[in-house]
């Protein structure tokens, strides 16, 4: 078989010392999906930017580098600009001083035909769901023909029926000769798609196979090194009444919430199932207060309608933020100043006019202790954590003050098996303590795991409501779809 | 390069740098740079005459530099200190013309009175900002116009003094000036109180529930919204304290320099700000120190220009080069390296 591209010996130390990748060979094949597995810091997005030639490495070679287009993880589109804009972007096709509009509108109609990937050259790429805005960035990379293409978790923030898209177009690229190398943490997609995996762990390969050799078993304790973390479990709880919506719509568009009516009652976790853009964030951001809305909510019995978002915090609300890295952290301060954010203005971290350093600091210790936060220090800036370690210092947070109602928005987007679990433990601990949890996800296999009762909304309504005991993947998923 | 020599070295190779570009502009100017420089230091720091008038320098600097690092760390970019010390002068002068108490009533009053004008000034923005979202740093150049023109048509018009004798309020009762720090120099009391002022806003932005919301306003507001901070609010509250702390700056030099409001109060301290303030880090102790660095070459200009035959714009073009070099690495630089 056809090597497309090849890693030998390839280590990576970033300035400070920190070996980010140690002397790793990787051989990708023309025609075959390769899938890259590891923890959050394991080293694989760096090895995706040393595959793609983005980044050199401190030693060892790459050969075929030229020709490789890598799909990032946080996509880096120019928001403002048209599909085609942002496809053609730097290799304009020209007549004479001016772009030529209209060769470039085809070269992407025609490149998005060839491929596939169904997608309007002409929308305003920030008016597109993430799902769409993932195939201009795919697209863009195929606009240069390359012989490896590298995705870098492009499946984090896909819906189910999303996800089995991405992977056909991957597959039938790879039927094209193209060599897909795929980062992923989910090993569900391994198994269903991948013919090879290379699974790291601190930097190190620690597992390199086809799949057909081995299991989801097999690669998940390999990426974890040992026993595979388990959840906390759900104890017999008694439930009261805690928040309750009645009526309430938010937001405008295709992505409005529309009709929402629920309780989530103390001692429970309400998971709501849906595809993305279905309401899901005006639903969000209505309980938290930061966006308009009509209806009533109320929490412990006290009405929440007209309360500002700091009002609802000092009723017992917290939230997971959605965007850890935009909505939850202030990446510049250390972890000590992000943990009394939301609960500056009362004790114990307020003392007097002051932040209460001691009580932030205490708070700070604990979490890194309970949530296993991977950290030289609480002084450390936030921002330079990796991505799961930032998720639990967002979810410790919102844990600390014994909550009368969090909200969960993707709790666990992005971040590893470990983590994940960790995260999810937590959660189910916080409900074992009495509180109300409403755990948005778009990831049906984690609402079927934690919740107790799952609710699916469809077009900003709830279309269907099942306990526990009733849980029914496949309805779950026809109404999620509309059906 | 370590990150040590990266954080020393920079600042010291562009201090170099900006140096010796400015000894190029002497040399264009057809000047020795050599009796430039020695006139300049000579000028600002060659006896206590000198560097009491630095000092003066200083102070008058070290207000709105401060007022700027306060909006500035809530996100907002004032560029109307200008403005908010002119209308802070207008009103310390106007109340200072008017009364005639005893020092120790009148002094504060006056100070006071030009904290809220300049407060009113400031608040115009942020209220527009709170309001409708309007930009700041338009309506603050814009007020900045305004503020001059106003105070010129003010006192040359309907509050015209009749001991004026240019565009000026009558001048303040000798109970009313701040008491001088040095006898027979200009050097008042209004230093101790900026140093005062600074070390109280570093403590605000340190310490404070306050200064710890001002700062996630300024760092991530949309992280600051979902931690229940008020953004609106925060943005009018931080443009009139900005406005107050500038337009106090306004009524030291009335009370203590002047003795009167006269609309040439400023030669551009609202705006020389924006560079003591960056260069300062935004750190009010810091700001301190820059603004003393500005304020010799502020005081010395004048003197390089009567004896070395160096014209003292020379100092703004080396300070417009210095307020580019650190724009450039404020706000592309992260851009660059975020890519």
């Amino acid at each position: 078989m056809n090597v497309a591209l090849a890693l030998q010996g390839v280590s990576k130390i970033y300035p400070g010392g920190v070996r980010a990748v140690e002397d790793v060979d990787l051989d990708l094949f023309a025609g075959e999906i390769h899938a890259l597995c590891g923890e959050n810091g394991a080293g694989k997005s760096t090895l995706a930017q040393i595959a793609a030639g983005k980044l050199a490495p401190s030693s060892g070679t790459v050969t075929g580098a030229e020709r490789v287009g890598l799909v990032h993880q946080h996509f880096e589109l120019v928001d403002r600009l048209r599909v085609w804009e942002n496809v053609v972007l730097g290799r304009e096709p020209r007549r004479g001083l001016r772009v030529d509009v209209a060769a470039a509108r085809e070269r992407v109609r025609s490149l998005a035909t060839a491929y596939g990937l169904d997608v309007d050259p002409d929308a305003i790429v920030e008016t597109l769901p993430v799902g769409i805005a993932q195939r201009v960035e795919i697209l863009r990379e195929l606009a240069r023909d390359p012989r490896v293409l590298v995705l870098d978790e492009p499946t984090a923030v896909l819906a189910p029926v999303e996800i089995d898209t991405l992977f056909a177009t991957l597959r039938a690229l790879a039927a094209r000769g193209t060599a897909i190398l795929v980062i992923t943490h989910k090993l569900g997609e391994v198994v269903a798609h991948a013919e090879r995996v290379t699974v790291m762990r601190a930097g190190r390969v620690v597992l390199r196979s086809l799949v057909r050799d081995t299991s989801a078993g097999e690669i998940a304790r390999a990426m974890v090194g040992g026993a595979l973390p388990t959840i906390a479990e759900r104890e017999p709880t008694p439930t009261v009444a805690a928040f309750a919506a009645r009526g309430v719509a938010a937001g405008e568009g295709a992505h409005a919430l529309r009709d929402a009516t629920f309780d989530v009652r103390g001692g429970e976790i309400v998971g709501i199932a849906g595809v993305e853009g279905n309401g899901q964030v005006a639903l969000a951001d209505a309980i938290a207060g930061i966006v308009p809305y009509t209806g009533t909510m109320s929490l412990r019995e006290r009405p929440l309608d007209g309360l500002d978002a700091a009002d609802r915090i000092a009723a017992g609300l917290r939230t997971i933020p959605q965007d850890r890295q935009r909505e939850a952290l202030v990446l510049d301060w250390s972890i000590t100043d992000n943990v009394a954010l939301g609960d500056q203005a009362r004790a114990p971290m307020r003392r007097g006019i002051a932040v209460d350093r001691g009580a932030a600091r205490t708070l700070a210790t604990q979490i890194v202790e309970r949530f296993d936060v991977r950290t030289p220090s609480i002084r450390a800036r936030v921002g330079a954590l990796s991505g799961g370690n930032q998720q639990k210092v967002v979810v410790g947070r919102a844990l600390a003050h014994a909550p009368a109602f969090v909200v969960a928005f993707q709790p666990t987007r992005g971040i590893d098996v470990g983590a994940a679990a960790l995260v999810q433990s937590r959660l189910i601990e916080a409900r074992n303590a009495g509180a109300a949890v409403l755990l948005v996800s778009f990831e049906l296999d984690e609402v079927l795991a934690l919740s107790d009762r799952i609710l699916v909304l469809y077009r900003g309504a709830v279309a269907g409501s099942f306990e526990r005991d009733d849980f029914d993947r496949a309805r779950i998923g026809a109404l999620m779809a509309g059906a | 390069m370590t990150a040590r020599a990266r954080a020393y070295g920079g600042p010291a190779l562009g201090a170099i740098v900006l140096l010796a570009i400015a000894a190029g502009a002497m040399a264009l100017a057809g000047a020795n740079p050599i009796d430039g420089f020695a006139a300049l230091v000579h000028g600002a720091l060659g006896g206590t005459d000198q560097i009491c008038e630095t000092l003066v320098q200083t102070t008058a600097l070290l207000f709105p530099s401060l007022a700027v690092a306060f909006a500035f760390r809530a996100g907002l970019f004032n560029i109307g200190a200008e403005g908010q010390l002119v209308m802070g002068g207008l009103c310390a002068g106007l109340v200072g013309a008017a009364l005639a108490v005893p020092g120790w009533i009148a002094i504060p009053a006056i100070l006071i009175a030009g904290a809220f004008g300049g407060a009113a000034w400031g608040g115009i923005a942020g209220a527009l900002r709170a309001r409708f979202g309007g930009n700041e740093v338009i309506a603050t150049l814009m007020l900045n116009i305004i503020a001059g023109l106003l105070a010129n048509y003010l006192v040359v018009g309907p509050l015209h003094a009749p001991d004026a004798t240019g565009a000026e309020t009558s001048e303040l009762p000798a109970s009313s000036w701040l008491p001088l720090l040095i006898p027979d120099t200009r050097l008042s009391i209004a230093l101790v109180l900026g140093i005062a002022l600074a070390a109280f806003l570093a403590f605000v932005f340190r310490s404070t529930v306050f200064g710890y919301e001002l700062r996630a306003a300024g760092d991530a507001p949309e992280v600051a919204r979902r931690a229940g901070i008020n953004l609106p609010r925060t943005a009018f509250v931080a443009m009139t304290l900005s406005g107050a702390i500038a337009g106090f700056g306004g009524a030291t030099i009335v009370a203590g320099v002047l003795h009167r409001f006269d609309v040439e109060l400023s030669p551009g301290y609202g705006f020389i700000a924006i560079a003591v303030a960056l260069v300062g880090g935004l750190d009010p102790l810091w700001i301190v120190l820059a603004s003393f660095v500005f304020g010799i070459l502020q005081s010395g200009s004048l003197s390089m220009q009567a004896f070395a035959h160096v014209p003292k714009d020379v100092v703004t073009f080396v300070e417009g080069l210095a307020i580019l070099a650190l724009a450039t690495r404020r706000f592309v630089a992260p851009r660059t390296a975020a890519s």
